[in-house]
């Protein structure tokens, strides 16, 4: 007996070695080493110079960084607000449509999520063009020429035009999380709501909607965390112009670290700055979750 | 939703189950389909004219009808041979093929080990991979350039595939960790009892059950690596070696105003995902459910 654990032990240790031992050096390690370049200023080359909170301080005093954290907390909260309301609504419709309709459905509005942000960010790049995109074709062709805009730089425009594109592709994903747990409630709920007397609205309101709150909770905290870390569809589509009216905090970063925005010396200390702060706001997105899903427990 | 209806407020939604209207929903079922039909033209509407783009004569392009009047694939075999689309595809095959792979072994392993496996310290372990587990790309990008220089893993391919695996395996672990908690220990002890190493019990007993939970990881992480962009346009810088997304980026400089080979190359990248979507599509909604709802 003591034998077959300790062998029990040894595959314990062996089965789960290969992922803990990569996750320390390219997550674990990478974690910590972008907290410590936060507090230094680097360009890559000799030595990381310590500069304590600097970077942080900077940071409140940067226009550009200023204007990017409004970016980032709207296209975070806004996308998750329509990217939870919409795809709710879509999947209680589904459940309650002739079956073969809702496979169909299900199908073709999942299909932008399973696209690339390279592909989506272009060809809607295509589609908002202000000379030949479709869309303001479109607008002319129905007589709204005036409504035609230059929707990726005019900016009071461009962060509304790149959240339509980042909510058709979540449309998809979220509507099936919503519509996995539909069909998840205890249908015995019902009936023993039914017997008890529960109006129908009673119904909605006691079953399905503490029923989902899970779900919702989980919804929510995804969309909110990849829209705190958005990066592929802004950097395709306007690179965070322009002049900076659609940077958020991935963009602002990547352009420090590697891009055109560190002109030709890369700001790796401050870049690691906005790393860490992305890292505290996604952790904020777990906290939104564990605390709603402990309402829905209790 | 009550607001579409005069009657007094009813379930908003129906059990798909329930038959002959015994609970009346506010809004009608043909009103609903008619809503999902909109929500779903609305949606497939850009893919259609992404697809309808890469068809037309080069010179129709702008301005003409909706529906071209003569369709062409000669903006398919630019794309193909003036990018080099085909090096690029395989690329792409290769390591998005090799990730995968990695991140099912890996991610079976630990899960049976966390799932069924005593160890000690197994608590500890599993606590530090969850807690980081969501951890994004886009803060981690700056020190994982600096690492895999230093490494001397920079604008290797090896480089990318390691940030791939190392990165991904964790969720698919708590995919498949939850998946094997679905199966009775029973099972486990039966075969050890029977003689079998754990490796064995593992291998020929429990892997071979896992099957729907493997191929929820499959498709999860094709379709992750394969549209994985800001990792593979920071570590390869060799034309050579990048696959399709970065290319696919670059393609809009320089194809600004050739549309059909523009949409001709977006189109053609998105077909291997297409494919993997419709044919494993079952076990793709099994897996939301068992990842989102169950956890």
């Amino acid at each position: 007996m003591w034998k077959l654990q300790r062998t029990e032990r040894l595959a314990g240790y062996g089965f789960v070695l290969p992922i803990t031992v990569l996750f320390a050096i390219f997550v674990g390690y990478p974690i910590l080493f972008a907290i410590y370049l936060s507090f230094t200023r680097w360009s890559g080359f000799g030595t990381p110079q310590f500069t304590g909170f600097a970077n942080y301080t900077r940071m409140f005093n940067d226009p550009v960084a200023a204007g990017a954290f409004l970016n980032t907390i709207v296209f975070a909260v806004v996308t998750t607000i329509i990217q939870t309301a919409i795809p709710l609504f879509i999947a209680v419709l589904l459940s309650r449509v002739w079956k073969g309709l809702s496979v169909v459905i299900r199908t073709i509005l999942f299909i932008p999520g399973i696209i690339s942000f390279v592909v989506s960010g272009v060809l809607w790049k295509l589609i908002y063009d202000p000379n030949l995109g479709t869309l303001n074709n479109a607008l002319k062709a129905v007589g709204l020429g005036d409504l035609a805009q230059h929707w990726l730089s005019d900016p009071a425009l461009v962060m509304p035009s790149i959240i339509v594109v980042s909510v058709w592709a979540a449309i998809g994903m979220n509507m099936l999380i919503f519509f996995a747990g539909i069909q998840g409630v205890d249908p015995t709920y019902y009936e023993a709501a039914e017997v008890d007397g529960a109006s129908r609205w009673q119904q909605f309101w006691y079953v399905t909607v503490p029923g989902l709150r899970v779900v919702t909770a989980i919804v929510v905290s995804l969309n909110l965390m990849n829209g705190f870390k958005v990066f592929d569809i802004i950097y395709v589509m306007t690179g965070g112009g322009p002049s900076h009216q659609s940077e958020v905090f991935g963009t602002y970063l990547y352009g420090l670290a590697f891009g055109s925005t560190a002109g030709s010396i890369p700001q790796l200390g401050y870049g690691s700055a906005f790393s860490v702060v992305v890292m505290l706001l996604c952790g904020v997105a777990v906290l939104v979750q564990i605390t709603l899903t402990k309402r829905a427990n209790r | 939703m009550t607001t579409l209806t005069t009657k007094p407020p009813t379930v908003p939604f129906d059990r798909p189950t329930t038959g002959r209207g015994r609970r009346r929903m506010p809004v009608g079922k043909s009103f609903a389909s008619l809503i999902l039909i909109a929500a779903a033209a609305l949606t497939i509407f850009p893919l259609i004219w992404l697809v309808l783009t890469s068809l037309r004569e080069q010179n129709t392009v702008f301005g003409g009808p909706f529906i071209p009047t003569s369709i062409t694939f000669d903006a398919y075999s630019k794309a193909w041979t003036s990018t080099n689309f085909g090096l690029h595809f395989l690329n792409s095959l290769w390591i998005t093929t090799a990730t995968v792979a990695g991140v099912v072994i890996f991610s079976a392993l630990a899960g049976y080990a966390f799932a069924k496996l005593r160890f000690p310290f197994k608590n500890v372990i599993y606590v530090a991979l969850l807690a980081t587990l969501m951890m994004p790309s886009t803060s981690l990008i700056i020190p994982l350039y600096l690492q895999l220089k230093s490494f001397g893993l920079l604008n290797s391919q090896a480089g990318l595939l390691i940030l791939y695996i190392s990165s991904s395996a964790p969720f698919s672990m708590f995919l498949m960790r939850a998946f094997f908690q679905t199966l009775p220990d029973e099972l486990v002890q039966a075969a050890r009892i029977d003689g079998a190493g754990e490796l064995a019990v593992f291998w020929r007993v429990v892997l071979p059950l896992a099957r729907p939970g493997i191929a929820t990881v499959i498709i999860f992480q094709f379709l992750a690596t394969w549209n994985e962009f800001i990792y593979a346009n920071t570590v390869l810088q060799n034309t050579d070696e990048l696959p399709l997304q970065p290319v696919l980026f670059s393609l809009v400089g320089q194809y600004a105003t050739d549309w059909p080979t523009l949409t001709a190359g977006l189109t053609m990248s998105i077909v291997p995902v297409i494919l993997v979507y419709v044919w494993m599509q079952r076990q793709f909604v099994a897996g939301m459910t068992l990842g989102a709802v169950k956890n």
